[in-house]
């Protein structure tokens, strides 16, 4: 890349940062993936034929995804295996190319400049270490930081501070692959960071862990956001970690792009019932039209029109499921407060996992 | 990306290689010997049939330690510094080549960058049999000083032509993804067949081994002129020449094949 | 039955392999091909002992098919992959003997690649060299018999090899000095009588000839079934020894878990 274009490209970066509004820090535009794969021949000299065909089978693994992401924002990123996430990630990340559409990192192109916005990027693959394999942490870190053309002081400096807050002391002088799964995560995601990027993409990274390191690298990941105002996209089939981590999910299925919006109004949206537990302290019983005995689930509808539902009876409780969005929780204790003297009210939310699979 | 920074960063990986490669000496050392001794046994083999039957084709034992160990040699450099690119077919079947496109420099440099292979047993088997060859060769009058210096530049542009040749092997990989079997061909048995002088094969292997796989410009043209006189000066000018555009192609295609890749996605 | 199925199940995994194995045998036949110049060039215009160089070119075509059989066998057995994996621990509480075991496993690995690779390799020495088959019968069968008792000899001596593994996590080390004594001992590319006279006579002390020498000399009808016996011998010795280690690992195993 000559010195023209490179005067051009921070021009254009000034140029944006003049503007009000400030820029995205990531943008997608109408993104589309196919891939041709062979169809694969059966028979004799399989192999050779399956080579030498011209015959494709056509795989649309994206198709017109648009979005936005703006500097600050930590975004979760989720689907069903095989939906197109890990390709919308390669191709924001410039690994791969789209077919079509537009991508823009901090306003440069990803597949036009892809070493100047990777200089900018963080990258944390969960599943595979960046870190060379046979060498001490420390050696890696040095190499990393000569790659980034950190300078010396910079990297002692993060390194300090990463190490405080990762607790790389531990491991400072271990190979690479003599650490423990917990311990390569937190390497890997300072290893991440040692170029000070401004944007951060996490695949998995809390794949595998206990719940203590769990906790430790959300905890990090958080703070990352909050304190140091990086964005951060996170990609895992761990619901927790985007409950606890994200204001903002993005739902991506059979290549498209099904919800993106808060995780609040996610629930809202999917509509999954609340659950309500009330103990009873003596006798209750809930009041039946004559001659009907109790069958489950029974439908309890209130005379301004609104309803819930009882699904589960014992010795003493009751539990009932409806939907918040239509009836208030505390119409529907008033009503049950006349079947027995309550005692106890256990309130549960639906779980987000299963949430996310509605949207699947 | 300037070359100070590449220096710089190499010898930050070399040094690193080094140092754990050298934490356990008696290992590290009893390893190296092992390896020299057990190269040595392939030199051996050639040596124990010359020195019974005398020359084979015009070529003596010295001249034939000569091919051997700038071979040897030219290998050993090529793969200490480019052993990853001989082994990208495992980066393709595992998906770690995506991980290399995340680091802020070119692809193939990335993948050199990932391993530094220490070959001391190889480097030590063949200094061994190259001052043997050329010490036997300087008594007997056949070559001067002046062939130390020749063959360190031709051992130099023979790892680059080694290098290019895997590296055209490895972009294959990118149509093929298996290229264990490929690999054989164009650098096992190619490298194999040159230790050996070219006079032997038939007149259609050799211009293979020139023309399509040019691993004969390796040791074999060069040591026409350095030992035996033939052709003249010029010819480690061509040589350099020779090494300048196998080079130069072959990064043409890396790119090519790069690119494919990152349309394609495996 | 059990040792069949071991060995049937070992060939059986082979065979999805073989168009790839196909293509490598013509790499394969191509390092025969360049042994097989050198030893043209030499005969060029001297006399090649009792071989002439018709005769050095079938020697290098058999030993290079002889390869496949004797040459290439498993590293250690596979034991050091296993004792990695902590493997053999489970291999050793099986009612079957370990060496039995991994023998069974080995000799259907021999067999495809008898079939699939030294057999085509050979053929193509013939087609390209315009070589001559033996003319009786009985010089193909003893030359087989003798490649038979190669290969057992092989699987014996990766056995023990294999063994080591147990005490050092460098293995590898003494398979790849067995490849260089077989490259230097075993006539793979020199016949043993012109070896140095030094070490004809270390060679003659190790089974390292029987390896690849003693059957392409019967083959080519140099030698008479009176060689064999030197196979025989060697192979009691070597299971006398596969024994001996076994029982070795087996304690050690017992004491140390492995």
């Amino acid at each position: 890349m000559g010195i023209m274009t490179e005067a051009v490209v921070r021009t254009e970066l000034e140029r944006s940062a003049d503007k009000d509004r400030p820029q995205p820090m990531i943008e997608a535009r109408g993104l589309h993936k196919q891939f041709k794969t062979p169809v694969v021949k059966e028979g004799s000299f399989a192999g050779i034929r399956t080579l030498f065909t011209r015959e494709y089978r056509v795989k649309e693994a994206v198709k017109d995804i648009s979005f936005t992401i703006n500097q600050g924002d930590f975004i979760g990123y989720i689907g069903p295996n095989g939906a197109g996430k890990s390709t919308t990630i390669k191709m924001l990340t410039g690994i791969l190319h789209p077919s079509s559409g537009e991508v823009r990192i901090a306003g440069v192109d990803p597949h036009r400049h892809r070493r100047r916005v990777v200089s900018r990027l963080g990258v944390v693959f969960g599943q595979r270490s960046q870190l060379w394999w046979d060498l001490p942490v420390k050696d890696s870190y040095e190499i990393l930081a000569h790659m980034y053309k950190v300078g010396d002081k910079e990297r002692d400096l993060r390194l300090g501070q990463l190490s405080e807050l990762l607790g790389l002391g531990e491991f400072w002088t271990t190979p690479v692959r003599k650490l423990s799964l917990g311990q390569r995560m937190r390497a890997d995601i300072a290893a991440s960071m040692l170029h000070d990027p401004d944007v951060l993409f996490m695949d998995e990274p809390t794949i595998g862990l206990d719940v203590t390191a769990k906790r430790s690298i959300r905890d990090f990941l958080k703070t990352l956001n909050t304190e140091f105002g990086k964005t951060i996209l996170l990609t895992t089939h761990d619901m927790d970690d985007i409950e606890q981590l994200c204001e903002r999910v993005m739902v991506i299925n059979h290549g498209q792009l099904s919800y993106d919006g808060t995780i609040d109004e996610l629930r809202e949206k999917i509509g999954l019932p609340t659950t309500i537990r009330v103990t009873f302290a003596g006798a209750w019983s809930i009041p039946l039209p004559p001659g009907e005995i109790l069958r489950l689930p029974l439908e309890v509808r209130l005379p301004t029109g609104e309803a819930f539902r009882v699904v589960e009876t014992g010795p003493d409780y009751v539990r009932v499921e409806a939907n918040r969005q239509q009836i208030r929780a505390v119409d529907i204790l008033r009503e049950m407060s006349a079947w027995g003297e309550a005692a106890d009210i256990h309130t549960e939310e639906p779980a987000f996992e299963d949430v996310i699979h509605k949207v699947y | 990306m300037n070359i100070r920074y590449w220096l710089h960063l190499y010898f930050v990986l070399i040094r690193s290689s080094i140092r754990s490669g050298m934490q356990y000496k008696m290992n590290f050392l009893l390893g190296m010997l092992l390896a020299a001794g057990i190269q040595i046994a392939e030199f051996l083999m050639i040596a124990i049939v010359l020195n019974k039957f005398g020359a084979v084709k015009g070529w003596s034992l010295y001249e034939v330690g000569y091919l051997f160990a700038v071979m040897t040699l030219s290998k050993a450099l090529y793969r200490s510094f480019a052993n990853d690119v001989h082994h990208l077919e495992n980066y393709l079947t595992s998906g770690d080549l995506d991980q290399l496109l995340t680091r802020p420099v070119p692809v193939l440099l990335a993948l050199m960058s990932q391993n530094f292979r220490m070959m001391p047993g190889e480097l030590l088997q063949g200094g061994f049999i190259l001052t043997w060859a050329l010490h036997g060769m300087m008594q007997a009058g056949q070559i001067t000083w002046i062939a130390v210096p020749f063959t360190f530049l031709v051992i130099f542009t023979g790892a680059v032509i080694l290098f290019a040749i895997g590296l055209t092997t490895a972009t294959a990989g990118f149509w093929l993804t298996r290229i264990n079997e490929l690999q054989t061909l164009t650098e096992d048995a190619s490298q194999t067949a040159v230790r050996y002088p070219l006079v032997l094969y038939p007149v259609w292997l050799r211009s293979i081994l020139l023309v399509v796989i040019p691993v004969g410009f390796v040791n074999y043209v060069p040591s026409l002129f350095i030992l035996r006189g033939e052709l003249g000066a010029w010819v480690l000018l061509g040589i350099v020449l020779v090494a300048a555009v196998c080079l130069f192609a072959s990064m043409k295609l890396w790119t090519f094949g790069m690119s494919r890749y990152q349309s394609t996605g495996s | 039955m059990l040792y069949f199925s071991l060995a049937s199940k070992a060939y059986a995994r082979n065979l999805q392999y073989r168009g790839a194995h196909m293509l490598h045998n013509v790499a394969s036949a191509l390092f025969g091909y360049l042994y097989a110049c050198i030893w043209i060039g030499i005969g060029q215009d001297r006399p090649l002992g009792e071989y002439g160089v018709h005769g050095m070119i079938g020697y290098i075509a058999f030993t290079q098919a002889s390869l496949w059989i004797s040459g290439f066998t498993t590293n250690g057995l596979g034991i050091p992959q296993s004792v990695r994996t902590g493997q053999i621990s489970l291999d050793l509480m099986r009612p079957v003997h370990l060496f039995v075991h991994l023998m069974c496993r080995e000799w259907g690995q021999i067999a495809y690649q008898f079939v699939y690779k030294s057999v085509p390799i050979y053929l193509l020495y013939v087609l390209v060299f315009s070589l001559s088959l033996p003319q009786q019968v009985t010089t193909l069968l003893l030359a087989l018999a003798g490649l038979a008792a190669a290969a057992y000899l092989s699987i014996c001596m990766n056995y023990i090899i294999g063994a080591t593994a147990l005490w050092t996590t460098e293995s590898s080390w003494l398979y790849w000095m067995n490849h260089a004594l077989i490259n230097l001992l075993a006539g793979f590319f020199i016949p043993v009588e012109w070896l140095p006279r030094w070490l004809q006579t270390v060679s003659w002390l190790s089974p390292y000839p029987y390896l690849l020498y003693v059957p392409t000399r019967i083959y080519l009808g140099f030698e008479d079934a009176s060689r064999l016996l030197g196979s025989l011998v060697w192979c009691v010795l070597m299971t006398l020894a596969c024994l001996g280690v076994t029982a070795v690992v087996r304690r050690k195993v017992e004491v140390q878990g492995g």
